[in-house]
C-alpha cells in the first residue's frame, strides 16, 4: 500500500533528467534509521513535549482529557454504536500489536537488512568491476605507450638506413672521382712514356744516321782491339 | 507556477536536490514557538492562495512520510496515524448524520 502511495506522490523526475544533477549530497536529507518517536503507539512525541515548558509532563494528558471530556460531554463526539465497536477493535489491535509486534518487527528488520545488503553488495561489486576495468584500461594505455617506443625505434632505423644510403653514395662519388683522376694520371703516364720512347728512338735514329762508315770502322776496330786486350789480361 | 513545477524560491544550484518536505521561501517563526498574541499576525503573513495551501499540505505529507514512513526501521505508528486521521476525517464528514444518534437532549 505504501508503495502505491509513493507512486502517486513520487517526486517530479524531470529534475533527474537535467544536467543540474551533481553529486551534491550535502543538502540531501538523510534517510533516518528509526522513525520519529511516538507515544502510545502513534501520537507524535512533539505533541507532548510542546506542553512541557508551560505545564510540565502532565499537561498534555490534562489537555487531552479535558478536550475529550468536553467533546463527549457536549456530545460533539457522539458515543454511538461505532464508538463501542471501535473500542473493541482497538483492544484487539493493542493485544495483537503487543503479542505479535516484536516478532514481526524482527522478521521485517531482518528482511530489510538483507534487502539493503543485496543492494550494497551489488553496488560494491559494480564499483569493483569498474575499478578493475579502469585498471585494465590504464594497463592497456601503458602497453600502447610501448608502441611509441617501437615507433621511435622504427624512425631511428629509417634514419640509419638513410645515413647508410648517404654514406654509400658518398663513397660511390669518391670512387668515381678517384677512378676519373686515376684515368687522368694513367693517361699522362702513358703520354709521357710514349713521348719518352719516341724521343729516345728519334735521338738514337738521328745518332745512328749521323755515323759515317769510317767512324763505324774505327769503332769496330777499337772494339776488336779492346776485346783482344781483354783476352790477354784474362 | 503550474502543475508539476518547483516552487519559485527553489534554486537547484543553491539548495541541492529538491526536498518536497522543505519550504524554500523565507523562514518565519515556527507556529509552535509563537506566543498567543502573535498568532493573528502570523496568519496575516501567510499566503492564502490555493497553490500555497496545496503546497503546505504537500510539504506536511512529505514531512510525515520522512518522519514515519520512510525510516528504515519504521514501526506500525504511521498505519495507526492514518487510521486515526481517517476516523477523524470521516467523523467530520458524517457529522450531519451522526449527530442524530445523540443520547441526551440537553447538555
Amino acid at each position: 500500500m505504501l508503495y502505491l502511495m509513493y507512486g502517486i506522490f513520487a517526486p517530479n523526475l524531470r529534475f533527474l533528467g537535467t544536467t543540474n544533477v551533481t553529486s551534491n549530497n550535502s543538502n540531501r536529507r538523510p534517510r533516518p534509521e528509526h522513525p520519529s518517536p511516538v507515544r502510545h503507539g502513534f501520537i507524535p512525541e512533539e505533541w507532548f513535549t510542546f506542553f512541557y515548558p508551560k505545564t510540565g509532563v502532565t499537561g498534555p494528558y490534562v489537555f487531552g482529557g479535558a478536550l475529550s471530556t468536553y467533546l463527549i460531554s457536549k456530545e460533539i463526539y457522539v458515543l454511538e454504536h461505532e464508538f463501542y465497536s471501535g473500542l473493541s477493535l482497538a483492544a484487539v489491535l493493542i493485544v495483537l500489536v503487543k503479542k505479535l509486534g516484536p516478532s514481526v518487527a524482527a522478521y521485517l528488520d531482518k528482511g530489510i537488512d538483507e534487502y539493503e545488503k543485496g543492494w550494497e553488495s551489488s553496488r560494491t561489486e559494480q564499483i569493483k568491476d569498474l575499478e578493475t576495468a579502469v585498471e585494465h584500461e590504464k594497463k592497456e594505455q601503458w602497453r600502447t605507450d610501448g608502441q611509441k617506443m617501437i615507433m621511435e625505434i622504427k624512425k631511428e632505423n629509417i634514419h640509419m638506413q638513410l645515413e647508410a644510403a648517404y654514406r654509400e653514395r658518398l663513397s660511390h662519388v669518391y670512387q668515381e672521382v678517384k677512378k676519373r683522376l686515376d684515368y687522368q694520371v694513367h693517361l699522362q703516364d702513358i703520354e709521357r712514356k710514349l713521348a719518352q720512347k719516341h724521343m729516345a728512338t728519334w735521338i738514337v735514329d738521328n745518332v745512328k744516321k749521323s755515323f759515317t762508315p769510317e767512324q763505324e770502322q774505327i769503332v769496330l776496330n777499337r772494339c776488336i782491339s779492346d776485346l783482344q786486350s781483354l783476352v790477354q789480361k784474362a | 507556477m503550474g502543475f508539476g513545477d518547483y516552487p519559485k524560491e527553489y534554486n537547484p544550484s543553491v539548495h541541492g536536490p529538491y526536498d518536497p518536505a522543505r519550504y524554500y521561501g523565507p523562514q518565519d517563526t515556527k507556529f509552535f514557538d509563537l506566543k498567543l498574541g502573535e498568532v493573528g499576525a502570523w496568519f496575516g503573513r501567510r499566503q492564502k492562495t490555493p497553490q500555497a495551501l496545496a503546497g503546505a499540505i504537500s510539504r506536511c505529507w512529505w514531512r510525515w512520510q520522512h518522519n514515519y514512513v520512510h525510516p528504515k526501521r519504521t514501526g506500525i505508528a504511521p498505519f495507526f496515524q492514518l487510521a486515526v486521521g481517517g476516523m477523524v476525517f470521516f467523523y467530520v464528514l458524517n457529522y450531519n448524520r451522526l449527530k442524530h444518534h445523540k443520547n441526551y437532549k440537553y447538555h
